[in-house]
């Protein structure tokens, strides 16, 4: 059965692609359908506590065999429940926000395979196979990037989105390569056995190993200084930032620690992805703070909410980050999708600015954008709280440095998420568009209430333990670490909400943080210098010594000898029975004589 | 459950009705026939799942010449697959073999039903020899498939090209089976003994005359290496092939090149594997490795001045000859857990798919536009992306991309030649797959980036378009999952 969880998908996207693409409805209700089916089948084995593992052999050479094979455990158990919750959600969400696309196909094809490949990473039980997928996942975010590719922008960000990934993936590669040759195995059950041998065996380069294995995280999960991709990729469909680019994909980072976590446990590189995890959740929630674009603002603040969870990873604790993950994908979606009805209400508006007032006209949004927002900042009570607490009491127990670090993030989330709710939801409608927003269609209010309740409730451990079984993490909380939780969250959001009551616009403008930095400035001319060098040498090297030396004198030789053998062939039977009978002495020569 | 053999049984009284059939349908069509034939093979192939060797203590005289082992069914079932599609591709060359059949307007089918049923004869054939392990079944199976390919190279009656085809491969084929039968008469002379598994036992016996002269048993196997290198067209015995290729009838041409060249290499392995593990193995495997080096290197080389579509795929179909005798040569020293028979199926399954579908683009190619030259190739995939697509996959799989069963057949190859340390014939291997990524992409380039002269487009029937979807799955299932066909061999 657990194999369905891939074949459905896949089959569902080569379906839509190729043959019923043209029918956008009959597309968009295959992908449910699929979608809907894994989801009953991943909550039937969270249920049974499945954990037969079928594999199978792939590819056999010489020593080495490549399987194909699952992994099923508490925690791929768990992650495939999120996958899917959020996945159909997002289907049904879809089918009210794409309704009108010209390419509902293919939209719903991408979504169908990157359900596939999401699956597959959760799934794998070796790096190969896991690599596979990542790319994979990487090749369908591409897509649903860019699926308004007849504009400029989302084709930027698609290519931009591929190619950082890429470089993380690089990393990852080499990473899974350095430690198939230390443990002498891709298979994570394996590996175990021999990483702790291989830890004191290798030393330094087992920590090396394990950072470029955390490259592939920083990639996919879009931390510093790979960072800049998820940004740009708000430039695709709502529902797919809410999935991919919120939810599931850009988890993919933190679930490949939480596999690999008895790895971290061997080596101090560990305090690195810590220290990535911290610096960027303190960067991307400073730059939230000036960002205009709702889906801008949301997008830093998954970046910092996936600072924190890989933070967690690092100090040691994959049980906190993946809890955290958990919570967030629910109430981040929730966030994203809401974000997505405002943004459908106000046709296509993205600038809260020219928005305001739509408390009153869209009052199911409304309510579940508060119940996300609550959870986002960590109101008692909420899912967020619960695994906000455990994170800050990870940091706490850790690196009393980190902790600081965490504790104004824990200060600047409810104050840029005031900012924005204020100003969303507040005063008076500031545009036409806000002031025409009608409540959205039942269909996307569905999803909408479904993940306010998971929000509120996820958090519980009758409901965690329900999904994560054993994993999820009970301790208890020390004073300082709640108090810091709540003083933070009342000041910054009562800090957030008396600035931004009733303004229309920005009141403290600081060009330096709304320009995140100038990285992606720095980005680029960074890439020109090197590619602009790496392009000489490479042009010098193919005019002067490819082109003269390699092709013409390899392609001279064959032809000439191509043309020798076509002259044997010269149509007369007698000389070809001739050169036969030449041949039969060589060979006679040759196997009796020689 | 039945008997293997009534396979072969089935095939042939099948080819016999149709016999009959042909004289009482009409002239206009004899379609019929060779859509029965279809039916029919398809019959038996799924009944070749369902067929059994002798039982416990069935000693009937059949079973020691017959063989149903995985390697018989295997090709039994290559044999059919291949059988059937070169019957499809014969409707769609109908219009070319009427031409040369000088029908007149009033009976366009006239003379043609033979070619519609005959291939059936050579595809009982073929299953005959995946079984045989007797000489003397061996020699018969072997001549039941030459004889009826004299008749159908030569088929096109009104054309000179096929006629001086057929008397080509009909005069090189009678002398290199003369050597053939030659080196088996010696074979038996030493041995005493004519079925396959009694010759291997005696070479263990020192007393035998195989082990008191060794240069006589090499000389044997000398005459059976050049018999069979005529049928797999290795060099130097490839002589035929481009000619002969290029004047039979497609369909036949892919018969030929396919069905032909797996005969020979089943016949091949199960004659020579006994002596791989034995005193003359040494000098056994040079002379393989020597003829496969020589037979890459000129079947690629060779290929790369081509311009003529099927005079390329000939010499491709020479140096593919060439990899599976280097996959051959590896008998007697893979340690891989990977087998020799199992990489020559996986590589022959590939080579089947890929080439079949080549064949069956150039047939309708050539029977819509009249040509069978690579300009005729030009701008296909913006008159007829169907056949475009598929027939780069198929290009590409034959240059050998990854992901494809090209790719796999051969990395397969040469992990055994690796593993048996054969560096010069994999340098030699490496030269040609150079090669062949330009001669193939060629026909890629001819299709994907140069202009058409006309807008000609090229119809395809359902039945084609099955057959070539099919074996394009194929193609891209065997190059991601190779694993089936080298488990049926695992031991």
């Amino acid at each position: 059965m657990p194999w369905l969880l891939l074949i459905l998908p896949l089959v569902a996207a080569l379906v839509t692609a190729l043959i019923t693409r043209k029918n956008g409805t009959l597309s968009a209700f295959i992908s449910l359908g699929s979608v809907g089916a894994t989801l009953a089948i991943s909550l039937l084995m969270v249920l049974r506590k499945d954990d037969a593992s079928p594999a199978f052999t792939w590819i056999a050479a010489g020593d080495f065999t490549l399987e194909i094979g699952l992994t099923l455990d508490a925690l791929s158990r768990g992650m495939m429940v999120i996958v899917t919750v959020i996945g159909t959600l997002v289907h049904v969400f879809s089918l009210g926000y794409m309704e009108k696309d010209e390419s509902k196909g293919r939209y719903f094809a991408c979504l169908s395979l990157f359900m596939f490949s999401m699956t597959g990473i959760v799934l794998a039980n070796n790096f190969a196979m896991m690599f596979i997928f990542w790319e994979l996942v990487g090749v369908s975010s591409y897509l649903l990037i860019g699926h308004w590719f007849t504009k400029n922008d989302p084709v930027e960000a698609a290519k931009k989105a591929f190619l950082t990934n890429r470089i993380g993936d690089f990393g990852f590669m080499i990473g899974i390569l350095m430690l198939w040759g230390m443990t002498g195995s891709i298979v994570f059950s394996e590996m175990e056995g021999g990483a702790a041998e291989a830890a004191a065996g290798h030393g330094k380069m087992f920590g090396i190993a394990v950072l470029c294995l955390f490259c592939g995280a920083v990639g996919k999960s879009a931390q510093m200084p790979l960072h800049v991709w998820l940004p740009d990729a708000m430039e695709g469909p709502t529902p797919v930032s809410a999935l991919i680019h919120a939810a599931t994909m850009v988890a993919a980072g933190v679930y490949m620690l939480a596999r690999v976590s008895f790895l971290l446990s061997l080596t101090d590189a560990a305090q690195v992805i810590a220290w990535v995890g911290a610096i960027t959740a303190l960067f991307a929630a400073v730059v939230a703070t000036q960002q205009n674009d709702i889906k801008k603002i949301l997008a830093y603040s998954t970046l910092s909410q996936l600072g924190y969870m890989v933070m967690a990873a690092g100090l040691g604790d994959t049980n906190v980050a993946m809890f955290h993950l958990y919570t967030h994908a629910a109430f981040k979606a929730l966030l994203f999708l809401g974000a997505g009805a405002i943004i459908y209400a106000c046709h296509h508006e993205q600038d809260i600015w020219q928005m305001g007032g739509l408390a009153k006209k869209m009052p199911v949004t409304f309510l579940t954008f508060a119940i996300g927002t609550a959870a986002l900042v960590a109101v008692p009570f909420t899912s967020g709280f619960f695994s906000k607490e455990m994170i800050l009491l990870t940091a706490y127990e850790g690196n009393k440095t980190l902790f600081v670090i965490a504790a104004i993030v824990a200060f600047l989330t409810p104050f840029y998420m005031m900012r924005l709710f204020t100003v969303v939801f507040f005063g008076e409608g500031r545009s036409h568009h806000a002031k025409d927003a009608k409540e959205v269609e039942s269909v996307m209010k569905l999803p909408l209430l479904v993940l306010a309740a998971l929000s509120v409730i996820a958090g519980y451990g009758f409901v965690a333990g329900l999904v994560f079984g054993d994993l999820v993490p009970h301790e208890q909380v020390p004073s300082i670490v709640l108090v810091t939780s709540l003083g933070t969250l009342a000041a910054g959001a009562l800090l957030g909400f008396i600035l931004y009551k009733g303004k229309t616009q920005e009141v403290t403008p600081i060009g330096f943080i709304r320009e995140k930095f100038f990285l992606d400035e720095l980005y680029i001319v960074l890439v020109r210098l090197f590619q602009d060098a790496v392009g000489l040498l490479a042009k010098m090297l193919d005019t002067h010594v490819v082109d003269n030396i390699a092709s013409k004198g390899t392609a001279s030789t064959v032809a000439g000898l191509g043309s020798l053998f076509r002259r044997i062939q010269v149509g007369n039977l007698q000389a070809y029975a001739f050169l036969f009978g030449v041949g039969v002495i060589l060979v006679v020569y040759l196997l009796v004589f020689a | 459950m039945m008997p293997a053999y009534y396979l072969e049984a089935a095939v042939v009284i099948l080819g016999l009705v149709l016999m009959v059939m042909e004289a009482f349908v009409e002239k206009a069509d004899k379609s019929l026939i060779a859509k029965m034939g279809i039916v029919g093979l398809l019959v038996v192939l799924v009944s070749l799942f369902f067929v059994s060797g002798p039982a416990e203590g069935d000693d009937a005289p059949i079973w020691s010449f017959y063989a149903v082992d995985p390697m018989a069914l295997f090709y039994k079932g290559f044999a059919l697959v291949t059988t059937i599609l070169v019957l499809i591709m014969s409707l769609d060359y109908r219009s070319v073999l009427q031409h040369y059949m000088g029908a007149d307007q009033e009976k366009p089918g006239a003379g043609i039903g033979e070619f519609h049923y005959l291939p059936l004869f050579t595809c009982a054939g073929l299953m005959w020899m995946a079984s045989a392990k007797d000489i003397v079944s061996i020699f018969v199976a072997l001549e039941l498939v030459t004889i009826s390919f004299y008749v159908l190279v030569a088929f096109m009656r009104r054309n000179v090209g096929s006629l001086e085809a057929g008397v080509k491969y009909l005069i090189l084929g009678a002398l290199s089976t003369g050597f053939f039968v030659y080196g088996l008469t010696w074979l038996f002379g030493l041995s005493g003994e004519t079925e396959l598994s009694k010759i291997a036992a005696a070479l263990g016996n020192d007393d035998s005359a195989m082990v008191r002269y060794p240069k006589a048993l090499l000389f044997s196997l000398a005459m059976i290496l050049v018999g069979l290198g005529f049928k797999i067209a290795a060099v130097p015995f490839q002589i035929w092939v481009p000619d002969v290729y290029q004047g039979a009838p497609t369909p036949i041409t892919a018969f030929l090149s396919v069905g032909s060249k797996a005969a020979g290499f089943v016949v091949g392995y199960r004659i020579m594997e006994p002596f791989f593990a034995n005193h003359v193995a040494p000098q056994l495997v040079t002379l393989i490795l020597a003829i496969s080096g020589a037979t890459i290197l000129l079947g690629n080389l060779a290929a790369v001045a081509q311009e003529n579509f099927k005079r390329l795929l000939a010499y491709s179909s020479i140096s593919h000859a060439g990899f599976l005798l280097l996959a051959l040569g590896c008998s007697s020293s893979t340690t891989s857990p990977v087998n020799v028979e199992g990489v020559m199926a996986l590589y022959l399954g590939g080579y089947l798919a890929m080439t079949l579908v080549a064949f069956h683009v150039m047939c309708l190619v050539r029977a819509q536009l009249g040509s069978e030259d690579l300009s005729a190739y030009k701008g296909l995939s913006k008159r007829s992306p169907f056949l475009a697509g598929v027939l780069l996959v198929a290009m590409i799989s034959l240059a050998g991309v990854p992901f494809t069963a090209g790719f796999i057949g051969k990395m397969y190859v040469f992990l055994m030649a690796l593993q048996s340390r054969y560096f010069v014939i994999i340098a030699l291997a490496v030269v040609g797959v150079g090669a062949g990524f330009y001669y193939y992409l060629k026909v890629v380039r001819a299709m994907y980036w140069d202009d058409a002269a006309d807008d000609q487009s090229v119809q395809i029937s359902t039945l084609s378009k099955v057959a070539m979807l099919t074996m394009v799955a194929l193609i891209v299932i065997l190059g991601i999952y190779p694993t089936p066909i080298l488990n049926l061999f695992a031991a």
